[in-house]
């Protein structure tokens, strides 16, 4: 069996009063491709941003590669957060590149910042990247000049520049108008070829049907069901996966079902 | 009537003029000093009262709420009175006879700095909180820290959005620097007046003045208003 990537043990987050994620218990291997599915205010964004400690978890633990986030007595160092991000990356709903930079600065700046390359072998290595994502033309175009296809594709670039080991998308898609939505799981499913391990959080059903390894419905913080796609999808065992799969994937028969 | 006729415009022109030009360096002096130090404050009083230091956001408040709650003359009169005299008391404990000076020039630019730094710290701080919070993520999610994160990605869109109200605060200074007169430096306002009571040309002198004023600002004014149009590419 691949190694583990990503533990999650007995994750719990709250905000406020109000307790978000209920206890996950999640392992993603190398190499594996996890699906996360869900109605909204499901949890499932939640539980993306806990994995990379862009949310931290009220209770609970989230290890990467054996090493936790928080250090023995439970302490968030910042340093050690930043490193154990690099091996992570990730990629927004709403792209959040860097606007006052290039596309080839946005895939360029952490490298330099972060990995401390020198700004020759971060320029070709980031060439290398934004031609992988099919944006060799539009390197010297600043975000505004590009299309919501192009920002994400370069966001993906800027996520992949740093060599990271995991790859979490959050709803990449769901900012993007119907046309440009191919482009973008275009590079997604060229990434899963390569063996890339990877955790997305996504409405489009079909994709996470075809590219995912393993499907995981989460309904009110909590995991309902986790396996295979198309067990899930065609056989799925509780009455939620079952009502949540029905309207999404039909939605017209929503009523009969209410 | 009488008093048109008797008007010198010429006279005042040719004698006043090298003066101003003179004054007019030293404004610039100032401006430009007092700028400089004004935009740096600004940016650390601006970082300094988002800080999760609660003692420390205390302490700006009061010191912000004491600059803007005092007339900027009386601040450049102390700057240049009452700051030397307590200094020098106070080196006085350690170093006997101890006489503190400042040099008015430097006095007035470490007041207007200081008054404009507290002023142009507001606007910085309402662009940084400005800032889509996503871009703070995209730093961190890349390995970042939080203050590499607010260095390298925050304050320079933050900065680069302020730029055009920094524009406006610059032309104000220039026009503020002729409160530097009341601390004896010898500047546009302080020449004509000296010009004006040895000659008796007033209307003369003080509407070269006010037209010397008008000549630097204008331009400015300008290249602020290219500046808004600029800043909002690539926003």
């Amino acid at each position: 069996m691949p190694k583990p990537m990503i533990e999650v043990t007995q994750l719990r987050k709250s905000f406020g009063v109000h307790e978000i994620l209920k206890g996950i218990d999640l392992t993603i291997r190398q190499g594996e491709i996890v699906v996360i599915i869900g109605p909204s205010g499901s949890g499932k964004s939640t539980l993306l941003r806990c994995l990379n400690c862009l949310e931290l978890p009220t209770s609970g633990r989230v290890k990467v590669e054996g090493e936790k986030f928080a250090d023995e007595s439970g302490k968030y160092n910042e340093k050690r957060v930043a490193r154990l991000r690099t091996e992570i990356g990730m990629v927004f709903q709403s792209f959040n590149l860097f606007p006052m930079m290039t596309s080839i600065q946005n895939v360029m700046a952490a490298q330099i910042k972060i990995r401390k390359k020198t700004a020759e072998a971060a320029k070709t290595n980031a060439e290398k990247y934004l031609k992988k994502v099919g944006l060799a033309e539009r390197m010297n175009h600043y975000p505004s000049q590009l299309s919501g296809g192009q920002k994400q594709r370069v966001a993906i670039a800027r996520a992949l520049a740093m060599e990271p080991n995991i790859m979490l998308f959050d709803e990449a898609t769901s900012a993007l108008d119907p046309e440009l939505v191919g482009e973008v799981l275009k590079v997604i499913r060229e990434l899963a070829d390569e063996g890339m391990t990877m955790v997305l959080v996504t409405h489009e059903m079909r994709f996470a049907e075809e590219i995912g390894d393993r499907i995981i419905f989460m309904d009110k913080g909590v995991i309902v069901e986790e396996g295979e796609p198309s067990e899930l999808f065609n056989h799925p065992k509780h009455e939620r996966t079952k009502r949540f799969i029905n309207q999404v994937l039909h939605p017209e028969s929503e009523k009969t079902l209410i | 009537m009488e008093i048109l006729s008797h008007l010198d415009f010429s006279t005042a022109l040719n004698e006043l003029t090298p003066e101003l030009w003179q004054g007019l360096l030293i404004a610039l002096e100032a401006t430009v000093g007092g700028f400089v130090l004004a935009v740096i404050l600004s940016v650390l009083l601006a970082v300094g009262r988002l800080s999760k230091y609660k003692f420390l956001r205390g302490i700006l408040v009061v010191l912000l709420e004491i600059v803007r709650g005092t007339p900027l003359l009386v601040q450049l009169v102390y700057m240049f009175y009452v700051v030397p005299l307590l200094v020098s008391l106070i080196v006085q404990f350690f170093i006997p006879n101890y006489q503190f000076q400042l040099n008015p020039l430097l006095a007035g630019i470490l007041g207007l700095g200081i008054n404009y730094g507290c002023y142009l710290s507001e606007v910085v701080r309402a662009a940084i909180l400005s800032i889509d919070k996503g871009q703070t993520e995209a730093a961190l999610a890349l390995g970042y820290t939080r203050r590499q994160a607010l260095w390298s990605i925050v304050i320079p869109q933050a900065t680069r959005q302020a730029i055009p109200v920094f524009g406006n605060y610059l032309i104000m200074m220039i026009k503020d620097t002729s409160l530097l007169a009341f601390i004896t430096v010898n500047e546009l306002l302080l020449r004509t007046q000296a010009y004006a009571s040895q000659t008796f040309l007033t209307i003369e002198s003080y509407t070269i003045l006010a037209i010397a004023y008008l000549i630097l600002s204008l331009p400015l004014s300008q290249i602020v208003r290219l500046l808004e149009k600029r800043s909002s590419k690539h926003a």
